[in-house]
């Protein structure tokens, strides 16, 4: 291969930034995430267990279903016990809980506060609206699935789900993680433009660039 | 308290027509020609001098806008509406932006809800809610939002069946009690 067909394949392997006004799309990163693969068996395991161990939640309220999160932090439920903390951004987290519906306006803040987390990074989807609509199935400005726009680890259904549920479901998360089932970060990245396309179809005014980190 | 401010909206505007009244609510319809007359005088000569919502309403079948602006009077705990009716197509509706700065915001909302297009509000035209919004506006009774969502957003797979009798059988109701339980044996 020549210089020129090299150089054609790289020009499209990189992300266009075409949402972006032309004097910006430089400043942003145009090159692709890149999957993240295993250590050995051992360390790996015991990276698992570490991590299953300390969930630092991002604490963005996304939905209705974020009101549930509020018993669940203070004492009555007093989610520390569960070495769950929730912290103010995302780059310092590592579980995104999406509370409830989301709409259009808050799925292309969720995008973007998904691809800025730092790997590993899992998603808790809670409330039937993030499964199938829920109530809002026939709103003209909420989505019906959640996991057709960023990969989710673990739903909690109900409406909303109590605070005991979502214990649960963090419980059920840990196991996960425990077992290294948890890959929702890969399968972004190896699913890459499908998700993107998903997003864009539904994002009518996408002025973000193409991957945010 | 209302009647007075009834009587001097009849002298000034005698084809106004009442809605409904009670001892501290008034609602009104105007003709749309002094539907912005109506408001000035409420704020200027009897003292509603706050905002509190503009509201439309799409009357589809007879084409028609209907605008209300809702009036409060603190001073005597008064609220005053003030509806009027414009034409469907290429509504236009003047702005309160600059007599209520907040009227703004309820302009900017009922510009991407609606469709109606306000003149004179410095901000029309922005996003509000619906970012990139390129259909047709959605509360219009014309937009059909189920159809709209399941072909964005995709369909829902119902549950099939909803009668917990399937599933629980006899525990449900009437045979749980003795009285049921009489009931169901003589059958």
């Amino acid at each position: 291969m020549s210089k020129k067909h090299i150089d054609e394949i790289e020009k499209q392997m990189k992300l266009a930034n075409a949402g972006l006004p032309e004097k910006e799309q430089g400043l942003f990163e145009n090159t692709r995430p890149t999957t993240v693969d295993a250590f050995n068996k051992y360390y790996e395991g015991f990276l698992n267990w570490a991590r299953s161990r300390s969930l630092w939640m991002l604490a963005f309220g996304t939905g209705c279903g974020a009101t549930e999160l509020r018993p669940l932090m203070t004492s009555r439920y007093d989610m520390s016990r569960y070495g769950i903390a929730p912290r103010p951004t995302p780059r310092q987290a590592s579980v995104f809980v999406v509370g409830g519906y989301a709409s259009i306006k808050t799925i292309k803040r969720i995008v973007r506060s998904y691809e800025q987390m730092q790997g590993p990074k899992y998603v808790i989807a809670l409330g039937s609206c993030t499964i199938n609509g829920g109530m809002y199935y026939d709103s003209y400005n909420t989505i019906n699935r959640l996991d057709y726009y960023i990969p989710v680890d673990v739903y909690i259904a109900g409406c909303m789900p109590r605070p005991e549920a979502l214990i649960a479901g963090f419980k059920r998360l840990k196991e996960k993680i425990r077992a290294g089932e948890c890959e929702g970060m890969n399968d972004y990245v190896e699913k890459f433009d499908w998700y993107k396309e998903n997003q864009k179809q539904i994002i009518k005014d996408w002025n973000m660039p193409d991957y945010n980190w | 308290m209302i009647d007075k401010t009834k009587k001097e909206l009849e002298i000034r505007f005698p084809l106004l027509k009442l809605v409904r009244e009670m001892h501290n609510y008034l609602h009104v319809e105007v003709e749309k020609a002094s539907a912005m007359d109506a408001i000035l005088m409420a704020k200027t000569s009897l003292g509603f001098k706050t905002l509190q919502l503009i509201s439309s309403v799409d009357r589809m079948e007879e084409n028609l806008f209907q605008m209300t602006w809702i009036l409060e009077n603190y001073n005597n705990e008064t609220t005053l509406l003030i509806s009027a009716r414009y034409p469907r197509e290429n509504c236009i509706v003047p702005s309160l932006s600059d007599i209520w700065p907040a009227a703004s915001a309820f302009e900017r909302e009922i510009f991407e809800m609606f469709g109606i297009s306000f003149p004179g509000n410095p901000r029309e035209g922005e996003d509000f809610l619906l970012e990139g919004w390129k259909d047709i506006p959605p509360m219009r009774r014309d937009f059909l939002t189920e159809e709209y969502s399941m072909k964005l957003y995709g369909e829902r797979q119902p549950r099939e069946h909803l009668d917990p009798r399937q599933y629980i059988g006899d525990m449900v109701g009437e045979w749980n009690t003795p009285m049921g339980q009489k009931r169901k044996e003589e059958k």
